[in-house]
């Protein structure tokens, strides 16, 4: 497994360099998004871990914006706090997933597999007729929902919104785009929506934070993610 | 108002005045005796003296001595007089003329006079009352200009080198320079119709003075402001230093330490020892990396560079996030939260309110006895468009000297760490236009209130 690595901070490409290796992948590391841009191309890597900021342009951004113009390789962007909408673009412009800095490798590693194992199974993904997660049953081809083995009603809406982030779990979904496939695209910029919608269907669902059983998680300023339903 | 009629007109009215009651009394010569004559003209100049001054006056009573001799004495029509008891009368009359319109026109300019005072008085106080209140340059300036042109009738009024003037050469322009010594703030410059009197000039005189005076002011209380700010910013600079030096350096210490413990003594330390040394590096970063966000958000609150994030949140979605995190933590359930149904959106932003509500909550539990939990319960009160969030602990109550500087920055608690928790929290809650309040938890500890304004679209928390 090749992963490349793009990153201006030669102590950071250090790092992930020895550290992903330790993992048994083979890195390959760019300090620019020229290089970045010429590695994807000659050494084709089966995944890319890009810098939000490179300091010099073309910036993580344009790079994936770029790459996403030829090929399909998963993209993992890395950013720093305050970064929201930039996230946001870089989902936009196709990334997968992000990573907050500072993270540990363990998390890197964990969304290294989630976004390669989604890769794996994405054609059969839609045939999924149930998805289970801790004391959550949804029941995809019938539209029925169970909490602790008791039904529990949603409006068709929340079910459709459910339905959208549970086929999707582990990965972010940009408040956009939560609207665009729940509401339509004529709701564009009411993200407040979700919001409301996102709070009604925690509490039908008897989440919990303070015992840390949720099914939905916030990703602040960027979306919603579903908890990645492999790894729970 | 001084007489403004010109001096020649004036004596030509008195003149005209005394031969009209001339021919009246020649009129009345045969039934009239002399002394109603000499009561009727010293009527007259008395009236001239209070009307008009001294000067008309004593015209009046020689014109009057002169018409009485002339018509009114036998013989008639000569300037003899043939009885020595009316030469008596017309002398003393004269005299008596002289005396009053003296005395008159003393009264009339000792009234005057104190009407010019009340008046000039009465400009005064309005000027210094006005300039008192004024805290702008600017402000001065039109002030001035509109008492000296409302009070003084000047044609117009500028300040140098504001303004550029031109005057027309029919007018007489007074330069005033408005300042004292090296500091100049301008030049009044003020134009006249006519020539301006005594009283006006030294209003006009105290009217600049007392611009300066209040150009002085304004002057140093920008100059103590600024000093203040400068003060404020050094206090800060050096707290900032202080915690740098001490409260960053702590966890640096300890990595670096550990980190060279390791791997110096790797073959030496058993693998429960090196797990344990990691985890300490682990947890010192994470903690680095708390502190400095927290000075990050301090410098963005400071810079008050907040407003392009404000978005409609959910304080539900902050505080679970919180509460998840804690658990993650402390591996157990240590917060009891409680949200009212149909919780409406709140216009924040969500970064900055995670810090507060983490801020918040890291203080409570910090202080929060091992086996109770802390409260954090949620009330709306749409009367006053506002929701509250009351963060609450148990145990000891804060002592009230400590209460007092809670919030301040960099101050040190008993027992917490870089002093700037708290100070954030306030100030991400006042940059939302909210409240943060502490008070006493019924039964012993604290509770932290902060109250956020409801935003006035409230239809979006009800959409079913």
């Amino acid at each position: 497994m090749k992963i490349l690595v793009v990153d201006d901070e030669p102590q950071i490409r250090k790092l992930l360099k020895t550290g992903l290796g330790g993992y048994g992948y083979e890195v390959i590391i760019a300090a620019n998004g020229q290089e970045a841009l010429i590695f994807a191309a000659q050494q084709a890597p089966q995944l890319i871990i890009l810098d939000i900021s490179l300091g010099t342009p073309p910036d993580g951004i344009e790079v994936c914006r770029n790459l996403r113009e030829w090929t399909k390789v998963p993209i993992i962007m890395l950013s720093v706090r305050n970064e929201d909408k930039a996230k946001v673009t870089a989902l936009d412009a196709g990334a997968d997933d992000y990573l907050t800095k500072p993270f540990s490798l363990e998390e890197l590693r964990a969304r290294i597999q989630a976004v390669l194992r989604r890769i794996a199974v994405e054609p059969s993904a839609t045939a999924k007729a149930e998805v289970v997660v801790g004391d959550l049953r949804i029941e995809l081809a019938n539209h029925r929902v169970f909490v602790q083995g008791e039904e529990v009603h949603l409006t068709p809406k929340e079910f459709e919104l459910l339905r959208l982030l549970a086929t999707h779990s582990g990965r972010i979904l940009t408040h956009a785009a939560i609207l665009n496939q729940v509401w339509g695209s004529e709701y564009s910029g009411m993200d407040h929506y979700v919001r409301v919608f996102v709070n009604q269907l925690r509490k039908k669902l008897r989440e919990n934070p303070a015992r840390n059983i949720r099914y939905i998680l916030n990703e602040p300023g960027v979306g919603y993610r579903f908890i990645d339903v492999e790894e729970s | 108002m001084p007489q403004k009629s010109p001096p020649v007109r004036q004596y030509l009215v008195v003149i005209s005045l005394v031969m009209l009651i001339t021919i009246g009394l020649l009129i009345l010569r045969d039934i009239l005796t002399l002394a109603n004559f000499a009561l009727i003209y010293l009527l007259v100049v008395l009236l001239i003296a209070v009307r008009a001054g001294i000067g008309p006056s004593l015209l009046a009573a020689v014109i009057c001595f002169l018409s009485f001799n002339f018509f009114l004495i036998k013989p008639y029509y000569t300037w003899r007089v043939s009885d020595g008891r009316e030469l008596l009368d017309l002398m003393v009359f004269l005299l008596v003329a002289f005396l009053v319109g003296q005395l008159a026109s003393d009264a009339r300019q000792q009234a005057e006079n104190a009407r010019q005072r009340a008046n000039e008085k009465e400009i005064l106080h309005r000027l210094a009352s006005t300039f008192n209140q004024l805290s702008t340059r600017e402000g001065v300036y039109e002030a001035l200009q509109k008492v000296l042109s409302e009070e003084l009738h000047t044609r117009h009024v500028h300040i140098l080198p504001y303004a550029s003037v031109v005057v027309p050469t029919d007018q007489t322009v007074c330069y005033l320079v408005l300042g004292e010594g090296e500091k100049i703030y301008g030049t009044l410059c003020a134009a006249f119709d006519e020539a301006p009197d005594e009283i006006q000039l030294s209003l006009l005189n105290t009217s600049a003075i007392q611009a300066r005076v209040a150009l002085e002011r304004i002057d140093l209380t920008e100059k103590l402001s600024r000093s203040q700010t400068i003060e404020e910013a050094d206090r800060l600079k050096t707290a900032l230093l202080h915690a740098v030096s001490h409260d960053l350096r702590t966890p640096i210490t300890i990595i670096k330490t550990s980190a060279a413990s390791l791997m110096s003594m790797r073959h030496q330390l058993e693998a429960e020892q090196q797990n344990e040394m990691l985890t300490v590096i682990e947890n010192e970063a994470d903690q680095l990396d708390r502190m400095v966000g927290n000075l990050l958000d301090m410098s963005r609150l400071q810079a008050g560079a907040l407003y392009s994030h404000l978005d409609l949140n959910s304080l539900e979605e902050v505080v679970g996030d919180v509460a998840a995190r804690m658990y993650q933590l402390h591996k157990a359930e240590r917060i009891a939260i409680e949200f009212p149904d149909n919780m409406p959106l709140v216009k924040f932003d969500y970064g900055l309110m995670l810090q507060a509500v983490t801020n918040l909550v890291e203080n409570a539990l910090r202080y929060e006895p091992a086996q109770s939990k802390i409260e954090i319960n949620t009330t709306i009160d749409r009367e006053q468009k506002a929701v509250s969030v009351a963060v609450m602990n148990h145990g000891r109550n804060i002592l009230p000297e400590v209460v007092e500087h809670i919030f301040e920055p960099f101050y040190h608690g008993p027992g917490g760490n870089i002093g700037l928790g708290l100070a954030i929290t306030k100030g991400i809650i006042e940059a939302h236009q909210g409240r943060i309040s502490v008070q006493d938890t019924p039964g012993g500890g604290a509770t932290f209130t902060f109250t956020l304004p409801l935003s006035d679209d409230e239809s979006v928390g009800m959409i079913v």
